[in-house]
């Protein structure tokens, strides 16, 4: 397997970054036993709404593949669907959400208790079930930020991490009611913040670009830090963009609120022992360059004044506001890492359960500890 | 809705109760839960209601007039809520495996998250069959049926909620002999009767110290310090500011509770905080001794800065200090927040827990739809 | 145990350890009378108070066994608060004790005269007459005998309460002076001497150290700050009536606690000057103190680990202040340095006298607790340590005389000044 690039847009961005980051653009035909059925085209089709989230395009994904199935048997269907859940896998650089959604839609279908003898009849229950859930589950949203509203009192600075759908609606949702002003970080190296800092700012709430390395500066004036997730783990811990690891651990020096927004479908049944026990981790991740490679032009250790590279790294690079201005300055020597160096740093990273004070879902407002609670429900025995 | 002439019954009794709770003329929370359950009674035995939903709107809206009595008082809406789970209970329990009732539960994905996977459907059990009347919910030849076959139930049950009050003294002190060893150093703050009658029960086996901190401005930490040492219990009053000083020497910090929250926190009265803090940084165990009574599902309250009840500041500054009245400000909150990270353990009158668990025994206590009256 | 009884027990053990020991130096007595505090303590005869009687009978341990009528059940919490000694009553003096001592001695267990600065240059301007009254016996020279002429001065006052830090190091400074009188010199001209180095002291290492630090611990409050201050500290109150004469806007909110309920008497001069304040108890701290911006502390010593010995409660103000992130400043001149290590508030303490300081104020109760206690119910006790230590960990700085300094760094500070001992 390659290196992964950095592609993968589970946070629904596209266009603009499509061209300049290479997602994995051809999409071969995936012959799968007797149809042509393409799970993973039909996931690409789902994502592009925006409002979908990777663990539900995934199921209704599988709902799609479910449908299409022509299996005769149980057995024969979740052997289709984990065959579809493997493609989707390997297709995806970043899959641990993915998998979550992958993994309860298969439980779910495992443990459905069929009465009725009519194989198709089942099936189309079960269709009709995943459509159903995806709809509810776009709820799901709104109703986490209703929970998190209690927690936020007028005149509360919030900090914030990249960009995430369920904690620009908590967000919205407050501003309508109380006075908050937001910081939000940069989240390089993708550049996401900046998207999270127009929605904001369009909808009339103070907000403030932060650096990634100045969190600590800014953690003493803040209430409390708000991040949404990729998935919650069965230690109750945290996995989301690169960088809320060091939120949480600043906050708990500064003893503030850390906050986790999480859907249902994001629990996972992972149990990371460490940053390193991650699915998406690998050797690469953070090595050191091999000396042979010094020599050549394109993998220059050293961070390069590349105009070209630089401009090739991310749009958002350019677009980057200066701290103080708030404005989009391009400054012209601006000095970036190399778009292989960013590939060798990781994407995502795991929060300590201790880390975290809160998760607030749509299924309640949870102690990390009581995550696990819902995850043995669904997965054990 | 039921009939005007229970309405008005229904509300004088509760009527009474409110202005009792908005007068603080109920002092204490375990006489609060008392007489909430009191009135509960009253009411559940004159009501009339065809169907469950209307019995459960009705305990509500009781809830409901009695928290706006008296918000800060805690243990009024838990015991509701109690009553409304055992209630609920009853009531499943009763129409299980009547054909008429049972509805059909509907397995979607989102039951699966946040119930688990499908518990297999009930079967009507032999047990059923003895029962000879059925329920029938909204019967329109006979409304009162429902009601009348339910009620001896629904009153056992509130009666178990009565009787679990009434000891919840005697049952957190059931195995004090087991938390506290000879020649121990005890440190506790202010007056709580279950912090009380714990180390009383205890002082029958052992031979142990108490450090009382008196826990100004309501200074009842005398009345404790009295009481103890009145049961040949050797006891040390001590100002608060000393609290710090002595913490080196304690083995044990063990306070009482006004409410404990759905993180894992409490309310308690103030200078608790101190305490658990001074003992926290000397690695002193602290352990919180209150009955099932004060678990609330409520997370929220300790952002609000008005979730701590003010009291008089004239008992931190009297009126014979004339001239500085109007100059300065003078703050008596009543209440501290304490984090679940300074508290060990919770001794209940249903066994011990650690913080982390606590929200797990509200999930048991109280159902999720009653989380707001 | 009769008082003769008792009386006799004590001169034995007296002349024990006078024959133990030559030329006691006065510092030593103070420091042997708390070793043998135990024995002492009990063996005290009182021609005072029954009452007193009594709470020194409480007071005991049980190892000399004076106390052993008693209910061994009861002592059973006792003897580890038994070193912290009650202030023991006013013995019938040996030798003359001259007035102005006596009338300190009074003041000091009445606490008319509380604060360690205050007490020391009370002290100091005390011992200022008696020098000048002192007339130097035949046979004998003025550096001499002067230290043994006071020595029964300074115990009669430890008895009337212990001595504080101040007190020790000033005396000692004093020692040292006098030691060091010239032998030829006329013996008005050393009384003069001797009385003009006590000035200087008190000008030099009280007053004008403490115009240094206000004006050095006056540059960190700024405009609209909060300032949270314990108790009442004599430096602390400068700090802010200057800073506030400096034209600073800030606001006040002093806490306080009993026994000694020293912060009202803060407010007092506080809002005489128009300082807007906020005042509260000290278990009400956590509510407020995510309002204060900074922590002004005075200490009565401080020791060479950085550990700051000061009023009961101000371990937990630093102690919460370093959890809500709130800067903690302590403010001390450098002649309070002690060069002892203090671990906890135990290995030193005094109590407050129990018949002073029960009755808490606006208490509901009209029947005070004291007479409860003693009388009735043995079990009850009743401790009012003044005392405790704040671990160096607590400390964001400290501000002397010298500087701003990080409390680890406190017993570098002689050597930096060129001074072989504070």
């Amino acid at each position: 397997m390659a290196v992964p690039l950095v592609s993968v847009p589970e946070f629904g961005l596209r266009s603009t970054h499509s061209q300049a980051i290479s997602v994995s653009a051809t999409i071969e035909e995936e012959p799968s036993a007797s149809q042509e059925f393409n799970v993973f085209q039909v996931y690409q089709r789902i994502l592009e709404n925006e409002e979908i989230a990777t663990p539900l395009a995934a199921i209704l994904a599988l709902t799609e593949l479910l449908d299409h199935s022509r299996a005769g048997t149980m057995f024969e269907l979740v052997k289709e669907l984990n065959g579809g859940a493997e493609v989707l896998k390997t297709r995806t650089s970043n899959s641990i959400s993915l998998n979550a959604g992958c993994e309860l839609f298969i439980a779910f279908v495992t443990l459905f208790p069929h009465e009725s003898d009519s194989f198709s009849e089942l099936k189309t229950e079960l269709v009709k079930q995943g459509q159903q859930y995806a709809k509810e589950a776009l709820t799901y949203r709104h109703k986490i930020a209703e929970l998190a509203l209690g927690f936020i009192k007028d005149d509360s600075v919030i900090l914030t991490h990249s960009y995430s759908r369920v904690v620009i609606q908590a967000l919205l949702l407050a501003h309508k009611q109380k006075r908050i002003s937001v910081y939000v970080t940069e989240a390089r190296p993708r550049g996401f913040g900046v998207k999270t800092y127009e929605i904001l700012t369009a909808a009339g709430i103070p907000c403030a670009m932060v650096l990634d390395s100045a969190v600590a500066y800014v953690m003493d004036t803040v209430d409390f830090v708000l991040v949404g997730s990729e998935a919650v783990v069965e230690s109750g811990g945290l996995i989301n963009a690169v960088g809320s690891n060091q939120m949480a651990i600043i906050a708990k020096a500064a003893n503030k609120p850390f906050y986790a927004l999480a859907e249902s479908y994001k629990f996972h049944r992972l149990f990371p022992l460490s940053q390193y026990d991650l699915p998406t981790h690998h050797p690469d991740i953070l090595s050191f360059p091999k000396p042979a490679h010094r020599s050549s032009p394109a993998l220059t250790a050293r961070p390069s004044v590349h105009p070209s590279i630089a401009g090739h790294v991310s749009t958002a690079t350019e677009e980057l506001p200066t701290w103080k201005s708030g404005l989009l300055v391009k400054s012209p020597f601006q000095m970036s890492m190399t778009p292989e160096q960013i590939s060798r740093n990781p994407s995502v990273d795991y929060t300590r359960p201790d880390l975290i004070s809160l998760v607030f879902s749509d299924v309640g407002i949870l102690t990390p500890e009581g995550v696990s609670q819902y995850l043995v429900g669904m997965f054990a025995g | 809705m039921a009939s005007d002439i229970q309405n008005y019954a229904n509300q004088r009794i509760v009527e009474v109760l409110a202005s009792k709770l908005r007068r603080r003329q109920v002092v204490g929370s375990r006489n609060a839960a008392i007489e909430t359950t009191l009135v509960l009674r009253q009411v559940v035995s004159k009501a009339r209601f065809s169907n469950i939903d209307q019995l459960v709107d009705i305990i509500r809206s009781v809830g409901r007039r009695l928290v706006e009595a008296q918000p800060k008082e805690h243990t009024v809406g838990n015991t509701v809520r109690k009553v409304l789970h055992h209630i609920r209970e009853e009531y499943h329990t009763a129409v299980e495996g009547t054909a008429a009732a049972t509805k059909k539960e509907d397995f979607s994905i989102s039951r699966f998250v946040s119930q688990g996977q499908p518990r297999k459907q009930n079967i009507p059990v032999p047990k059923s069959e003895e029962r000879t009347t059925t329920l029938r919910e909204n019967d329109p030849d006979d409304p009162d049926s429902f009601a009348k076959g339910l009620k001896p139930v629904l009153m056992e049950a509130i009666q178990d909620v009565l009787d679990e009050l009434e000891t919840v003294y005697d049952n957190v002190s059931k195995n004090a002999r087991d938390h506290i060893h000879s020649d121990e150093i005890v440190l506790t703050i202010g007056h709580s009767k279950t912090v009380e009658a714990f180390l009383k029960s205890a002082a029958h086996y052992r031979n142990y110290t108490v450090i009382v901190a008196e826990s100004s401005p309501s200074y009842s930490g005398h009345e404790m310090a009295r009481s103890l040492s009145s049961s040949n219990i050797s006891t040390f009053l001590v100002p608060d500011s000393s609290i710090y000083a002595l913490m080196s020497r304690v083995n044990k910090v063990i306070l009482g509770a006004h409410a404990i929250l759905a993180n894992g926190g409490m309310f308690a009265l103030t200078g608790s905080l101190l305490a658990a803090s001074a003992a926290h940084a000397h690695s002193t165990p602290v352990v919180v001794c209150a009955g099932q009574f004060k678990l609330t599902p409520l997370w929220n309250l300790y952002h609000e800065y008005g979730a701590l009840d003010f009291s008089d500041p004239s008992s931190v500054l009297g009126f014979e200090e004339g001239d500085l009245v109007d100059k300065v400000d003078v703050i008596n909150p009543y209440f501290d927040y304490v984090r679940p990270e300074l508290v060990d353990v919770y001794i209940t009158n249903d066994g011990d827990h650690p913080p982390s668990s606590v929200y797990r025994l509200i999930k048991e206590s109280y159902d999720d739809d009653d989380h707001e009256l | 145990m009769t008082k003769a009884e008792r009386r006799e027990l004590q001169e034995r053990q007296r002349a024990e350890k006078a024959s133990g020991k030559t030329g006691s130096a006065a510092p030593s007595t103070p420091a042997a009378k708390k070793g043998r505090r135990g024995s002492l303590a009990e063996g005290l005869s009182t021609p005072g108070s029954a009452q007193k009687g009594k709470e020194t009978k409480e007071g005991v341990s049980g190892a000399v066994g004076g106390g052993g009528g008693e209910d061994a059940g009861k002592a059973r919490g006792l003897r580890i608060f038994s070193h912290f000694g009650l202030p023991k009553p006013i013995t019938s003096h040996k030798g003359e004790i001259h007035p102005a001592i006596v009338r300190l001695g009074l003041q000091f267990s009445e606490f008319k005269i509380t604060g360690a600065n205050a007490r020391c240059i009370a002290t100091l301007t005390a011992f200022k007459s008696v020098i000048q009254d002192y007339v130097t016996p035949p046979n004998n020279t003025l550096s001499r005998h002067l230290m043994t002429h006071l020595s029964p001065q300074i115990s009669y006052l430890v008895a009337a309460r212990p001595m504080s830090v101040t007190m020790g190091n000033a005396i000692r400074q004093l020692k040292l002076e006098i030691s060091g009188t010239d032998i030829d010199l006329p013996e008005q001209d050393a009384k003069d001497a001797l009385c003009d180095k006590i000035d200087n002291y008190i000008r030099d290492r009280i007053i004008i150290a403490d115009q240094v630090i206000q004006d050095t611990a006056g540059k960190k409050i700024k405009d609209g700050d909060v300032i949270l201050t314990y108790a009442r500290s004599s430096v602390v109150e400068k700090v802010l009536l200057q800073a506030h004469s400096d034209g600073k806007k800030f606001s006040v909110i002093v806490v306080d606690s009993r026994p000694m309920l020293e912060g009202k008497n803060l407010l007092h001069t506080l809002s005489s000057h128009s300082i807007p304040t906020t005042y509260l108890l000290l278990p009400s701290l956590p509510s407020i103190i995510t309002e204060a911006t900074t922590i002004l502390l005075g200490a009565h010593s401080l020791h060479s680990n950085g550990a700051v010995y000061s009023r009961a409660g101000t371990a937990m103000v630093a102690m919460l202040g370093k959890e809500y992130r709130v800067p903690v400043v302590v403010c001390c001149e450098t002649y309070k340095f002690s060069e002892s290590v203090g671990v906890d508030g135990f290995s030193k303490n005094e109590l407050a006298p129990i018949n002073k300081f029960s009755t808490p104020p606006h208490s509901k109760s009209p029947q005070s607790l004291l007479s409860a206690s003693t009388n009735e119910n043995p079990y009850l006790e009743i401790l009012n340590p003044l005392y405790d230590l704040t671990p160096p960990t607590s400390i964001t700085a400290v501000v002397t005389e010298v500087g701003v300094i990080p409390p680890n760094s406190i017993s570098s500070i002689p050597l930096a000044l060129g001074r072989n001992m504070i």
